[in-house]
């Protein structure tokens, strides 16, 4: 397998590879065809010939990083931390980016005035059952992040509602009772009279260039990483 | 993954196993394999989910392979519509584990409905004892621990109510106790300054009905259903219940006695000695406490153990287990071979309508035909 690299497909996140991609000098051949989703990389110093880019979903990125289908990808830390279940074990976070910010937070209405933090959050869990005859809910595209945010604050006791879009209305919609979402400025969860636990950010995410621990390298392989790493820590520096 | 000790070893162990549950009189019910998921996270928690094997149904139901036998026949028994019950399983269970073997075999008994705890508690430990030595296994050592005594301690050390049910919450687990109790100890933070400074006056003259009225309104514009979730009066009630404990701290020799409880690790022969002690010692009485650890003392003085703990804060963290649990160790290994409990909650979260007592136990028969001895 020769060496794989991805982006993303679309959106911010694709727009800002590409423009990282143009400060550190690499040139990314995109081809005219615009429903292709392959590029490739010229001139990388010191190796010879293209390297191929693809152009993914930044999630499906993710799990191939992880199920060691790509060598190396740009894609946000949230969704690669929650597309594989050890992801320190599958993954190498090789340096963050700089763009693609959002925060994954849990967050609660804001007319829960007597919830302020995960230690309270807690106790609603543990008699949610007895008061209103089903476990606390948390809507969320958020699985493995959740269990395992509320495994270390030792909540174990609310069920999952999967939520693939608008995430923030679920309370409202009495879908769920709070949910785990991304936000970057919180505006959303507030236009929804939702708040953010004080100790409830999960997760600071931004775009990472991520190597997989599961692909096997050649010794070409490694330097063109290597050459990667390189020329988005001068980026940064710069 | 396959075991050195072959395939003919555990039917062997098994079906000795089954050979003593038949002689028993249990109730050795069938128990599909596969089975529906959500009994399961209801009870354990959304956790259960990465340990467990789920699969969907076209219709999307969610399924799951057995990862254990209690809850299924808790779920026989309450269909049976009878008051009591004893049963016993035999069977593979599935659960996701990287280091050990995903499919197991399981073993054990349960016992539901006996109104005389202490007494049922004493016959599941015999008989979990007794089934191990029916398959050989006679070096045992049995460690035990309480929920029931640490919360009467609490109760007994007059620790403010909303603190008792955080501290059992995390009874079983040393490092989340301690963080509990550190918290308490510091004292809350004022998280109140959020508030409307006319709601806060409100909190501060105990006027719940206007308190929950303005939640009800600020609910209504943010949009929140009324009912189906938290209601005003719930969310009312913890803020009154955390701004009364707000000025409130765990002193420190309260801090002390319940360190002091939980560091209790002693034969269980000396237990009742142990919390005579610890009751003299803070000028506290604790009803019924050392009788029942001395019941189990006794009852189990011929079973020839080779040795039993008593471990003030040893417990499981899983909301329905309200009493005693226990585990059974061949010596030398660090596994244990059986472990149990009384689990008083679990009927009630399946759907019981009156409160059923339950008790059981539960062997790891692979761990019996691991060559230790």
């Amino acid at each position: 397998m020769s060496f794989t690299f991805a982006i993303p497909s679309k959106g911010r996140l694709k727009e800002q590879a590409l423009a990282m991609f143009e400060q550190a000098g690499l040139f990314l051949e995109i081809p005219s065809d615009a429903r292709s989703y392959q590029g490739s990389l010229k001139n990388i110093p010191g190796i010879d010939g293209k390297v191929s880019v693809a152009f993914l979903s930044a999630s499906e990125i993710a799990r191939e990083l992880a199920a060691g289908n790509l060598h190396a990808g740009i894609t946000g830390e949230d969704l690669a931390r929650e597309g594989t279940a050890e992801p320190d074990a599958a993954l190498e976070f090789v340096v963050s980016l700089g763009f693609g910010h959002a925060n994954v937070v849990i967050a609660v209405p804001e007319a829960w005035v007597d919830v302020d933090s995960m230690s309270d959050l807690d106790d609603v869990a543990a008699e949610f059952r007895a008061r209103h005859g089903r476990r606390l809910r948390i809507a969320t595209k958020y699985w493995n992040l959740t269990q395992r945010f509320f495994a270390d604050h030792g909540i174990a006791v609310y069920r999952i509602v999967e939520s693939l879009g608008a995430t923030e209305a679920a309370p409202s919609a009495g879908q769920a009772d709070a949910i785990v979402d991304i936000t970057s400025t919180g505006s959303t969860l507030k236009a929804n009279g939702l708040k953010i636990l004080s100790d409830g950010i999960m997760l600071k995410s931004q775009a990472n260039l991520i190597i997989s621990k599961m692909a096997k390298f050649s010794d070409r392989d490694r330097k063109i990483t290597q050459e990667l790493r390189l020329a988005m820590d001068k980026v940064l520096v710069d | 993954m396959t075991r050195v000790v072959g395939e003919t070893a555990m039917t062997s162990i098994s079906n000795q196993l089954q050979a003593y549950f038949q002689t028993q009189t249990c109730a050795m019910p069938e128990i599909g394999l596969l089975q529906p998921a959500d009994p399961f996270l209801d009870t354990a928690g959304e956790d259960l989910r990465r340990r467990i094997f789920i699969t969907t149904e076209n219709g999307g139901k969610s399924l799951c392979l057995r990862p254990e036998f209690t809850i299924p026949v808790c779920l026989k028994h309450l269909q049976s519509g009878s008051e009591q019950g004893q049963y016993a399983y035999c069977g593979s269970v599935f659960r996701q584990r990287r280091d050990d073997a995903q499919e197991f075999t399981q073993a054990g008994m349960e016992d539901f409905g006996a109104q005389d705890k202490e007494a049922a508690d004493l016959h599941i430990l015999k008989h979990a004892v007794s089934a191990l030595k029916s398959v050989g296994e006679t070096d045992l050592k049995l460690v035990l621990g309480d929920q029931a005594i640490f919360a009467t301690v609490l109760e007994a050390l007059a620790i403010p109510e909303a603190w008792r049910k955080k501290l059992i919450r995390s009874f079983g687990d040393g490092e989340l106790l301690g963080e509990s109790l550190e918290r308490i100890s510091n004292g809350a933070e004022d998280r109140f300054a959020a508030l409307p400074s006319d709601i806060r006056a409100k909190l501060e003259c105990g006027d719940r009905e206007a308190v929950s009225g303005w939640l009800a309104d600020e609910m209504v514009k943010a949009g929140l259903p009324l009912t189906g979730s938290r209601t005003p009066t719930a969310i009312s009630d913890r803020l009154f219940e955390k701004f009364e404990l707000a000025s409130e701290k765990l002193d420190s020799s309260q801090r002390k006695s319940l360190e002091a409880f939980l560091a209790i690790d002693v034969p269980l022969v000396d237990a009742s000695d142990a919390l005579a002690e610890f009751e003299a010692h803070n000028g506290i009485i604790m009803n019924g406490c050392k009788e029942a650890l001395a019941t189990l003392s006794d009852g189990l003085s011929g079973k020839g153990l080779v040795a039993m703990r008593y471990r003030a804060g040893f417990g499981r963290r899983l909301d329905y287990y309200t009493g005693f649990v226990f585990e059974l160790y061949r010596s030398g290994m660090d596994k244990p071979v059986a472990g149990g409990g009384r689990y008083d909650q679990l009927m009630t979260l399946l759907g019981a309508r009156l409160k059923i007592p339950a008790v059981g136990f539960s062997i790891w028969v692979d761990r019996l035909s691991e060559t230790g001895k």
